[in-house]
């Protein structure tokens, strides 16, 4: 997760790179340190620090961490001369590494030659049955093939043992909403919001993945009202933990009121709450809409207008 | 009358600088030799998995209140059931840890490995200073010091006369062997392995036993009281969003 000065500071640091202001080994280490994806930018500015033996030899032992992280930019751009070069180098300095070892299971993942890759993970895997990079490896080649299933298998074998890595749970809640199993997303959210709950995003997505399960699912339930006030609840801690400038959240609990509204309509009067949360929200939305997009505003108005929330 | 007690310049360049280099040389030597016989030792899968059980179970109890009640329940249940609960431990298991480490030769092993390259070379060099060295006054610090330090900074001459801030030359190998670990965190990086002290610590922990730490953590998991939070926060947020709005 990237703060927002982090980001500006990225920012800075690439724009200053690239207009011949110096800085690209601060760029890097930064990339290196927020585990950002630019892998364009990696390269670029990478890689002439490479081919220069002068600022190579400055970096001292950092070269070979360069040399790993271009490598695997390179990957991800699919020049893999690039990326052959550089692990050639690191095996030349590294002969027995596993680090390197991995380094060049992913070459050929990167390749495409997904057979020849699950064979080599699985004899690093022999000598230390238990590296965690190599396990997550081995569910990236399952998503890349397309073998979902086989994905979520690795992950909960995964899972298994090192419960307490919240990217794997992460992972595995997204591949499980991507395939609307939104009652297991909604487990490995709340394991989420258990090992970081200030985090507003899990949050919003377990009021999601929650509101949505009913939704799509048992809507109309006594079950669905349940859920429904229990996403609004959540939905309510987004907005609480973001300040309010959470878009997604303000229209969530506009809707999740609307179709609790709905359920609620004709039962007993008395256990409606009086809540103005979501003609707040509406609000909210409005001001935010009139500040930023102003062109949208009679599309939105009219929308809360036929949710009723204002008048 | 131990005022001006002169030393020798000799004593200086022969006890002294050789003193010092020595400690420095086998400083190195003894991180290069337990590089040597380092062995990586893999992790267990079992005692791997204890520690992310714990982790997770302690991420419960803290952040119990940010989930629904019926999630909760469910998840302590999980853990802490007496049937097949993650943190619970059956009574047989409770493996002594003492008996499981002479079981397991490797891990004697290793502690030997660490045992020798800590006290051979120390003995060595002290019999090497006792034998070469003992009774020189070596140096002398700068400052006057109080009798309390006299069993500090005069080890091995026995002559209460003279002044505290006469170093002798035992001491002053005593001085070195522990003085020296920021000279060689510079000259090894950060984490070398002659660090005597916290090599030490490390082995007064040898005997942890995670059972205990995992049927510790399903104690304090079951008298959680678990109240959810959440409709607390349909408040706060409407107060925020008051604030946002007006």
């Amino acid at each position: 997760m990237v703060g927002a000065a982090e980001e500006k500071e990225l920012k800075r640091l690439e724009t200053q790179v690239e207009n011949g202001g110096g800085g690209a080994w601060d760029y890097l280490c930064l990339v290196r340190k927020l585990k950002g994806r630019c892998s364009h930018n990696v390269l670029k500015f990478g890689l002439p620090i490479l081919k220069d033996p002068n600022t190579r030899s400055k970096l001292g032992s950092d070269e070979w961490t360069l040399y790993e992280q271009v490598a695997i930019a390179a990957m991800d751009c699919q020049q893999l001369d690039v990326a052959k070069d550089c692990l050639k180098s690191l095996r030349k300095k590294f002969p027995e590494s596993t680090r390197v070892a991995r380094l060049e299971c992913m070459l050929l993942e990167a390749k495409g030659s997904w057979a020849e890759a699950e064979n080599a993970y699985a004899r690093l895997l022999e000598d230390n049955p238990l590296d965690q990079a190599i396990h997550k490896r081995k569910v990236a080649i399952a998503k890349a093939q397309g073998n979902i299933s086989s994905a979520i298998e690795c992950l909960n074998k995964y899972l298994e043992i090192f419960m307490a890595d919240h990217d794997a749970w992460r992972e595995l809640a997204d591949i499980y909403v991507s395939l609307q199993m939104y009652k297991q997303a909604a487990f490995c959210y709340e394991e989420l919001i258990l090992s970081q709950p200030t985090v507003p995003l899990y949050h919003l997505a377990y009021a999601e993945a929650s509101g949505l399960f009913i939704v799509g699912l048992v809507l109309y339930t006594l079950g669905g009202l349940e859920n429904l006030q229990m996403a609004k609840k959540y939905y309510a801690s987004t907005i609480d933990l973001t300040g309010g400038k959470n878009t997604r959240a303000l229209f969530g609990i506009c809707l999740c009121s609307v179709a609790i509204g709905q359920l609620t309509k004709g039962r007993n009067k008395d256990e409606k709450e009086a809540s103005e949360l979501p003609s707040l929200a509406a609000a909210a939305l409005m001001k935010e809409y009139k500040e930023r997009a102003p062109d949208k505003l009679p599309l939105l108005s009219s929308t809360m207008k036929s949710m009723k929330l204002i008048s | 009358m131990a005022e001006d007690l002169v030393l020798d310049g000799a004593i200086r360049d022969w006890v002294l600088i050789p003193l010092s280099v020595v400690m420095v040389l086998i400083g190195v030597l003894r991180y290069f030799v337990s590089k040597l016989m380092r062995s990586s030792q893999l992790p267990d899968a079992k005692i791997l998995k204890e520690g992310q059980v714990i982790i997770r179970a302690r991420n419960l109890r803290a952040a119990a209140n940010f989930i629904p009640a019926k999630s909760f329940r469910a998840r302590r249940a999980y853990y802490s059931n007496e049937e097949n609960g993650l943190l619970h431990v059956p009574k047989g298991q409770t493996q002594n840890a003492q008996a499981q480490m002479f079981s397991d030769p490797n891990m004697a092993m290793d502690m030997m490995k660490k045992n020798l390259s800590m006290i051979i070379p120390q003995t060595l060099t002290f019999a090497w200073v006792n034998f070469f060295f003992s009774g020189f006054v070596a140096a002398k610090i700068p400052f006057p010091l109080t009798q309390r330090f006299r069993s500090m900074l005069q080890n091995g001459i026995d002559l209460s006369t003279v002044d505290v801030s006469y170093v002798s030359s035992r001491s002053w190998y005593f001085l070195n062997l522990f003085g020296l670990r920021g000279l060689f965190s510079l000259i090894l990086g950060e984490e070398n392995a002659t660090d005597d002290t916290a090599r030490m610590m490390q082995m007064g922990g040898f005997g942890f036993d995670p059972s205990k730490s995992l049927s510790a953590e399903k104690d304090s998991l079951d008298i959680v009281q678990h109240e959810w939070a959440l409709p607390k926060f349909e408040q706060r947020a409407e107060a925020v969003l008051k604030k946002f709005v007006s």
